[in-house]
C-alpha cells in the first residue's frame, strides 16, 4: 500500500450566512444572496479541490464542542436536519454524509497512543453540528467524498492556551501518522473565522451587505497580518504570534482547528494561496489554502 | 403575586441519562421533592433560562408551540438520547419579544422544526416539570452581563401578570465549573475539586439567607469556583422574583466533576 499523504490543507470557515446566501435546495431559508466575495473564493476553492482528488476530507470544527477529550464521527452514515441553535433563521440543513470510520478510528487510536483522551461517537441519531456542514458544503457541495469530523476539545478554553494549543499540535501529529498508515490522499480543513469580534445585533434582512464590514479595525488589521504572514510561508512567526492574534483578535483560531491543520501539515514553510477574504456579521473570514501537489 | 415558585436546577443530562448512578441520586431526589412543590404551586407557565441555550446575535426566545423528538447531546451522547416532548407558552414568549424593545434590547422568536433545544431545558422539562405545563424559554445571549439577564427577567414576570398567569420561575445551570477532563468511573463521579466543594456548599448557604447574602457571596464564589455562566442563571432568579427570603438545596453533587445543585428559593 502507497504510503498516504495530505495533499492540502483549507482554512476554510464556516459562517452558515454563506450557505444561506447560496440558496442550495438542502437548507429552508431563503436569501437574496449576499456575501458574494467569500462565495466567489470558496468557487476558486472548489475548483482547487476538485482537481486534487482526494480520497478523504478531514474537517475539525469548532461547533462540536467536546468536554472529555477529542472525539470523532464514528457512523458510517449520518444523516438528518441540522438547525443551528444561533442562527436558526438562517440555516436548517437536511445533510446526509459518509464518514470514513476506518480513517476516524486511526485517528482516533494514534491519538490515544499520543496520550490524548479520545473517543469515537457511534450515536447514529447524532446531529452533526452546523460548522462542520457548512464549511464542508462549501468546498464540496456535491458531497461525494468521505469526511472525518473531529471535534473541538475544550482544552484552549479550560486549561492554558498553551496547554490547550499543545494538545491540538499532537492531534495534528497523531492525524498526520494516521493519514500516512492509511494509504489515502487526504484533504485537511480547518473550519475557522479569523477576527471574531462580530456584531450583536441582526439586521432585519441579514443579507443587507450594507451593513456588512469588520466589526473592528484591531481585528482586520490582525486579518490582514496574519494573511500576509501565511501568503509569505511565514508560519513560524504566526504561531510566535498566535497568543497575541488569540488575544487582541478575539480570534476563532483559539478553538484549535488552526494549530491542529498547521502541526498535521508539518508547520509548512509553503506560502498559502489566499482564494479570498470578506466579513460576515462584522468577523474576519479567510478562504486559504496549502497545495502541496502544487508545490512540488 | 404572579411568581408562585422559584427553582435553580442543573442541566447536564447525565442524572437524567444515567438515574442509576449513585453520585447522581441526591440531585435526582431534589428533582424529585422539587417537582412535587411546583405541582404544588399550580403554575401556568415556567419562565425558563438555561446557560447552555446560547445566542449571540439578539435575545432569542423559544416560538415552537410544540416541540417533539428526540435530541443528542454533543458530550453525552454515549449514554442515551434525550426525548423531547415540550410544549410553549406562545402567546407570553411572544409578549416577551414585545416587551423586550421596551428595555432596549433586540429580540426575536425561533419557531422552526428540528430546532436542538439544549439539554438543560430537556432536564429541567423532564424532571422538575414532567411536561405537564407550557415553559417559556429565553436563550443566554453571552453578552448579556448579570444585570441585563435580571431586566429580561422582570420584564418576563410583568408580561405574564398582565396576562393573568401564575409563574414559576426555572433557572438551569451549574455551579462550580470544574469537570474532569479525562475518562472517568462515572459510579466514583465527585467534585473535582475540595475547594470547589467547599465553596459551593458555603454559597449554597448564602442562597438560604436570601437575596442580600446571595448577592454578597456572589463575587467571591464566582472568583473561587469559576461557576457555569458565572451564575447568571441566578440573575434569572432574582430578577424574576425582585428577592427572595430564602432558599433551600434539596439536591447537591457532582455532573461529572462539576458542581450541580438542585435549589428551591421561597418567593411567598
Amino acid at each position: 500500500m502507497a504510503t498516504g499523504k495530505i495533499v492540502a490543507g483549507f482554512i476554510a470557515p464556516h459562517p452558515p450566512h454563506l450557505v444561506y446566501a447560496e440558496n442550495p435546495p438542502q437548507n429552508e431559508a431563503r436569501s437574496e444572496g449576499g456575501w458574494e466575495p467569500l462565495r466567489w473564493a470558496y468557487e476558486r476553492a472548489r475548483k482547487s479541490l476538485d482537481e486534487l482528488k482526494p480520497d478523504v476530507l478531514l474537517i475539525h470544527s469548532p461547533h462540536w464542542q467536546t468536554l472529555v477529550g477529542h472525539h470523532f464521527l464514528g457512523v458510517e452514515h449520518l444523516s438528518g436536519k441540522s438547525v443551528d441553535p444561533i442562527f436558526p433563521n438562517l440555516f436548517r440543513y437536511s445533510f446526509d454524509l459518509k464518514v470514513d470510520v476506518e480513517l476516524a478510528e486511526a485517528c482516533c487510536a494514534e491519538a490515544r497512543d499520543a496520550g490524548l483522551t479520545a473517543q469515537m461517537m457511534r450515536n447514529p441519531g447524532f446531529r452533526v453540528d452546523y460548522g462542520t456542514i457548512t464549511t464542508l458544503h462549501m468546498i464540496r457541495p456535491q458531497w461525494d467524498i468521505p469526511i472525518v469530523g473531529i471535534s473541538a476539545n475544550n482544552s484552549p478554553y479550560y486549561l492554558t492556551l498553551d496547554e490547550g494549543t499543545g494538545e491540538m499540535v499532537t492531534l495534528g501529529q497523531a492525524t498526520r501518522r494516521a493519514i500516512e498508515k492509511s494509504g489515502k490522499r487526504a484533504v485537511l480543513l480547518c473550519s475557522n473565522t479569523f477576527s471574531h469580534w462580530h456584531f450583536h445585533e441582526e439586521p432585519d434582512l441579514p443579507e443587507d451587505m450594507t451593513r456588512e464590514h469588520p466589526q473592528s479595525y484591531t481585528g482586520y488589521k490582525w486579518d490582514m497580518r496574519i494573511i500576509e504572514l501565511l501568503r509569505r510561508g511565514e508560519v513560524e512567526q504566526v504561531m510566535q504570534l498566535f497568543p497575541q492574534w488569540v488575544e487582541e483578535a478575539f480570534a476563532e483560531v483559539k478553538s484549535g482547528a488552526f494549530p491542529w491543520m498547521l502541526s498535521a501539515m508539518g508547520f509548512p514553510r509553503t506560502p498559502a494561496e489566499l482564494h479570498g477574504y470578506g466579513t460576515v456579521i462584522g468577523t474576519g473570514n479567510a478562504v486559504m489554502e496549502w497545495n502541496f501537489e502544487r508545490a512540488a | 403575586m404572579a411568581v408562585v415558585a422559584a427553582f435553580l436546577v442543573p442541566g447536564n443530562p447525565l442524572p437524567l441519562l444515567k438515574p442509576g448512578n449513585p453520585p447522581w441520586k441526591p440531585l435526582l431526589g431534589g428533582f424529585a421533592r422539587a417537582a412535587e412543590v411546583l405541582a404544588a404551586a399550580r403554575p401556568d407557565v415556567l419562565l425558563v433560562y438555561s446557560t447552555q441555550w446560547i445566542a449571540v446575535l439578539d435575545q432569542l426566545w423559544q416560538t415552537r408551540a410544540h416541540t417533539h423528538g428526540v435530541q443528542v447531546d454533543d458530550n453525552w451522547y454515549a449514554h442515551g438520547d434525550l426525548p423531547v416532548d415540550l410544549r410553549v407558552d406562545v402567546a407570553l414568549a411572544e409578549a416577551c419579544i414585545a416587551g423586550c424593545a421596551a428595555i432596549g434590547v433586540r429580540a426575536k422568536g425561533v419557531d422552526y422544526d428540528g430546532f436542538p433545544i439544549d439539554s438543560g431545558t430537556i432536564v429541567a422539562d423532564t424532571l422538575l416539570n414532567r411536561g405537564r405545563v407550557p415553559l417559556v424559554i429565553a436563550a443566554n445571549n453571552v453578552y448579556h452581563d448579570f444585570a441585563a439577564v435580571e431586566r429580561l427577567a422582570a420584564m418576563a414576570v410583568g408580561a405574564a401578570t398582565e396576562q393573568g398567569k401564575r409563574v414559576a420561575v426555572v433557572a438551569v445551570g451549574g455551579l462550580s465549573g470544574a469537570y474532569f477532563d479525562t475518562d472517568i468511573d462515572l459510579a466514583d463521579d465527585r467534585i473535582r475539586h475540595t475547594a470547589d466543594d467547599v465553596a459551593n456548599r458555603g454559597f449554597l448557604a448564602a442562597l438560604g439567607g436570601g437575596t442580600d447574602s446571595a448577592r454578597a457571596a456572589l463575587g467571591d464564589y464566582a472568583a473561587a469556583a469559576s461557576p457555569d455562566m458565572g451564575m447568571k442563571h441566578l440573575a434569572w432568579i432574582l430578577g424574576a422574583t425582585g428577592g427572595f427570603a430564602g432558599a433551600t438545596t434539596l439536591g447537591y453533587g457532582p455532573t461529572y466533576g462539576a458542581g450541580a445543585a438542585v435549589v428551591q428559593f421561597d418567593v411567598a
